[in-house]
């Protein structure tokens, strides 16, 4: 049965590729961009050797050194020969880390509050007509318009920031939640009913307990504008934090650093992505997505 | 046998549209841009007192007129202040308009050799430490201060600083950066924040609003530091062909007579200052306001006798400093001589291998002997 | 031979004569669990007024009846048992259960819907004894070591009771989305009926599985009918598995708009199948004769179903 590749294969739909093919296909276009930017990068430094726009390798690595290595410039200096852990605990990517974090963190827990309420909405006829209507307009009000009306009312540090991004998050989670729960079968409702669960049963121990994988998969795919609305709230206005820092370095073509800290958050929100994919997979075994 | 001949038949004529339809595409809109006839340049410039008079000069036809004398196109294009400066490292642009400190930190930085050919003014009170609750520079430690970090915010209040004798105090602001866009909403809406450091028409919509707050120092104690420049790709400038050299002529040359009309008292001078506070949609009051704290050389003797003069040299040797203090210059530039700047008189501040920024005053002079 | 048993009156099912029904249940007093009063259920439906779907029903059904509501498709059989559940309430009339009317769903019925039957998130053990717990102890009461002994107890009748269904010790620390759609209907059976509810209510329990589980699983249900004598409603369009389990049965008939009045209820009788035993049901005269009759009548505005052969379906045993 083991018939020979066809270039025409490429182009098929009812074609089952090896597991090599797939896995190695899978990097080619990560390649291709390497290559395009190394290919853009020396041509630029040809005509320029100190370009800043396109760093080259060299030029990354030294921005990576002094993003992950040399103390922040707000920081005392560290010892050059410290071990490397502490070095990397004083510089600047470890510092923006976690202040960005401790900001991301606190706005996830603010969250739960939100997943609570579109719970609710759906559970409780009457609460749900109180709120639909109004959390649907407000999840279309642009959250980063309200920005100055933010900053007076939570001032111009952490708060402001926190409530950004809860605000721009809450609402889409509220109506995502409500979805997923009102999407639970009526049968499993009446059910719970005739096994004598009372209301508070119903919603937490039947409903809630079967759509919180959807919720922590809905909270996947809020990462990213969560992340967004992050970023917008540090470059506005901020002393420490990723975005901080990229909005600083942005001032003078610090692509050297920049790029770094583009490809460290990517890697940090899909390192978030996993561990809520793999806890959704450890506590739900049952959960059997369509 | 067939079967391999027509798949790949058919495949391979979609790879082949798939990578020559954008080819196509790209060569129809690129190609007009090479039979242009007349050397084409484009200025970048953005909203501030001094700048807004290149929008009157080409809304006006003085710029044209100068253009046409020396046989070229110039063409002025508005940008945000930090776009403008990424366009002009990224050479979309051959001529921008930025202080000297960023033609510094950015250009000169990323290796793009660039020369100032105009100085058009210096900020004279226009960028101010602003403080509520009649806080002296002394008490500033500890409490948060708005403004846009490395920028010549920074830098007037680093100065501020020091020339109070409080340089020890340096590492112990608390620094807030804040984006020029919000920073008055984020300044008055909370009296919390009691410091900022921004510039005109920012500081005056601050004072304005709430009578609490007052300038502690601005730039009119440092004059001729930060400099608002004109700066041309040295590149361009000296194309083989000469064309670089007529840009420069005709826009010191269209320079001149704008900012003649701007400052003079002739008929043409309302109309100047209202096209160039139509540039920010400012009132002419509000336009007018601002050009007090900016002194704007009127001349082109005044401007060149500034630029030859030896204090501006310890003056930019100071913003030099600055900017490597704060790493402005790039990560791995490991001396302030890097980054070197030549004067006028042939000298060289930094390394001469190294000179990036050009201050040439050749143009300004030409516009002063009336050789333009 | 037996006398064609058409009658139109409800009122026939109260009196119910003890002969006809299997002997235990002529020495107790007939106990009325299940009462509708002149009940009628209507929506609005816009522009074309309101649309009737069920009107002026009256039923009374005794403890321990085997009942089958029958009918085809879009007849409000299905609307008839959410109104015993509580799942729905009347626009007119009264719904009595166990002695007091049903103002919402609760623990004197037991439900087995035809889909969804099971907590997805709990193995079949936590299934069948989650409605046990509830009933013993609040979320705070479960803290306490009486609740934990009870629990033992709950855990040995559960399994017990979920063997006498046909499960093996190995299915029972499954999901639901492990086991077979008829597996899963005998795990929500013994679920429902470890709660010892009054009422048993199953809405096309057996409808969605294939032909052989379906019969096994209708031999299981009448065993356990026969052993304990709840009084169940059972919901189906099929025929034959109507007059295979019922003592009782019940053929709704569409609303019309013309007779506005007139009952749904076409037939209200006891089944004489129901006095011969389970193995016998399905070849016997009775059967036939039933069978070709509710065709007829119950069925008379769809010829989707009078094209089955009887007796083929559900009689696999």
């Amino acid at each position: 049965m083991n018939t020979a590749f066809h270039p025409a294969d490429l182009a098929g739909i009812q074609v089952r590729p090896s597991r090599l093919w797939t896995q190695s296909l899978g990097w080619i276009l990560f390649a291709v961009g390497i290559a395009l930017y190394a290919q853009f990068s020396i041509a630029r430094h040809k005509e320029n050797p100190e370009d800043r726009v396109v760093p080259s390798a060299q030029q990354l690595i030294q921005g990576i050194k002094s993003a992950a290595l040399e103390s922040a410039e707000e920081d005392d200096p560290v010892d050059a020969n410290a071990p490397l852990i502490e070095r990397f605990s004083h510089s600047m990517l470890w510092k923006d880390t976690l202040s960005s974090s401790k900001r991301f963190l606190i706005a996830l827990v603010l969250l739960i509050p939100a997943i609570l309420l579109g719970l609710h909405m759906a559970v409780f006829p009457y609460f749900g007509a109180l709120c639909l209507r109004f959390v649907t307009f407000f999840d279309k009000i642009v959250a980063l318009s309200l920005l100055p009306i933010l900053f007076i009312v939570f001032g111009i540090e952490e708060w402001s920031k926190i409530a950004l991004m809860v605000i721009g998050v809450a609402p889409t989670l509220i109506l995502d939640t409500f979805n997923i729960a009102k999407g639970v079968p009526r049968e499993q409702i009446v059910k719970a009913f005739t096994l004598k669960s009372s209301d508070i049963d119903v919603t937490y121990r039947i409903v809630l307990k079967q759509v919180l994988p959807q919720i922590i998969n809905s909270v996947r795919l809020n990462l990213k504008p969560l992340a967004l609305f992050l970023f917008a709230g540090e470059m506005i206005a901020a002393t420490d934090g990723l975005a901080y820092r990229i909005a600083l370095m942005r001032r003078h073509m610090g692509m050297d650093i920049i790029l770094p800290y583009v490809l460290w958050v990517a890697l940090l929100l899909f390192l978030a992505d996993a561990i809520l994919r793999f806890t959704n997979r450890r506590l739900h075994p049952w959960y059997q997505p369509l | 046998m067939y079967r391999i001949l027509s798949g790949s038949r058919s495949l391979s004529s979609g790879i082949l549209a798939a990578v020559f339809l954008p080819v196509l595409l790209f060569v129809l809109f690129c190609a007009p841009r090479a039979y242009a006839a007349p050397p084409t340049f484009t200025v970048g410039w953005s909203v501030y007192a001094g700048w807004n008079p290149y929008f009157y000069m080409a809304r006006s036809g003085i710029l044209k007129k100068w253009a046409d004398k020396y046989g070229i196109v110039i063409k002025v294009q508005r940008f945000d202040y930090a776009a403008s400066l990424d366009a002009f490292v990224a050479k979309n642009i051959d001529a921008c308009t930025m202080t000297n400190m960023e033609a510094l930190d950015m250009p000169a930085a990323a290796g793009v050799d660039s020369t100032s050919i105009i100085i058009g003014d210096y900020s004279n009170g226009n960028d101010a430490v602003l403080a509520r609750n009649n806080l002296s520079l002394s008490q500033l430690p500890g409490k948060p201060i708005l403004l846009v970090q490395k920028t010549v915010s920074e830098y007037l209040l680093e100065r501020a600083m020091v020339m109070n004798g409080l340089e020890g105090q340096l590492p112990k602001l608390k620094l807030l950066n804040t984006s020029d866009s919000d920073i008055v909403g984020a300044y008055l809406g909370n009296k919390g924040n009691q410091v900022a450091v921004t510039w005109k028409p920012l500081v005056s919509e601050i004072l304005s609003q709430d009578s609490g707050v007052k300038p502690l120092f601005d730039s009119s104690k440092i004059p001729g530091e930060i400099l608002d420049l004109l700066v041309v790709r040295s590149e361009v400038l000296n194309r083989p062909d000469g064309s670089g050299a007529k840009f420069a002529k005709a826009i010191t040359g269209a320079w001149y007579e704008t900012v003649a009309q701007l400052t003079g008292s002739g008929p043409d001078t309302a109309k100047a200052l209202s096209g160039s506070a139509a540039a920010s949609n400012d009132t002419v009051a509000s336009y007018k306001e601002q050009l007090k704290t900016t002194f704007l050389f009127s001349s082109s003797q005044s401007a060149a006798k500034f630029a030859t003069d030896a204090a501006l040299k310890q003056k930019m040797d100071l913003v030099r400093q600055f900017c490597f203090r704060h790493a402005l210059l790039g990560q791995n530039i490991k001396s302030v001589d890097d980054v070197a700047i030549l004067y006028p008189d042939g000298s060289v501040q930094g390394k001469k291998e190294r000179v990036r920024l050009r201050m040439d005053a050749t143009y300004m002079q030409m516009a002063a002997q009336g050789k333009l | 031979m037996v006398s064609a048993p058409v009658t139109l009156s409800p009122a026939h099912l109260a009196p119910a004569p003890a002969a006809a029904i299997a002997p235990a249940r002529a020495t107790e007093a007939a106990r009325v669990e299940i009462s509708l009063r002149k009940v009628g259920v209507a929506y609005s439906a816009g522009k074309e007024g309101t649309k009737t779907v069920l009107a002026n029903i009256d039923l009374e059904i005794p403890a321990g009846e085997f009942v089958v509501l029958l009918g085809e498709t879009g007849c409000g059989k299905s609307t008839l048992l959410r109104l015993m559940l509580g799942q729905e309430f009347p626009t007119s009339g009264e719904v009595i259960v166990d002695g007091k009317p049903v103002k919402r769903i609760d623990s004197r019925t037991g439900y087995v819907p035809q889909k969804y039957s099971l907590f997805p998130d709990r193995t079949v053990l936590e299934n069948v004894m989650y409605g046990p717990e509830n009933a013993r102890a609040g979320l705070l009461g479960r803290l306490t070591p009486s609740f934990w002994r009870f629990r033992r107890e709950l855990r040995e009748e559960a399994i017990q009771s979920l063997t006498r269904m046909g499960l093996r010790p190995q299915d029972m620390k499954k999901y639901p989305y492990q086991l077979s759609g008829g597996m899963q209907q005998r795990v929500a059976i013994a679920q429902a009926l470890l709660m010892k509810p009054p009422v048993l209510l199953l809405d096309e329990a057996f409808s969605a599985l294939d032909p052989s589980t379906r019969s096994s699983l209708q031999e299981l249900l009448h065993s356990i009918w026969a052993e304990s004598r709840p009084t169940v409603v059972f919901v189906t369009h099929n025929t034959t598995e109507a007059l295979l389990l019922g003592t009782t049965l019940i053929v709704l008939g569409r609303h019309r708009d013309e007779e506005p009045e007139k009952s749904n209820v076409l037939v209200a009788q006891q089944l004489p199948t129901a006095q011969l035993p389970f193995a016998q049901r399905c070849n016997s005269a009775e059967f036939r004769e039933q069978h070709e009759f509710l065709e007829r009548v119950a069925f008379a505005s769809s010829s989707r179903y009078r094209t089955q052969p009887p007796a083929q379906e559900g009689c696999h045993a």
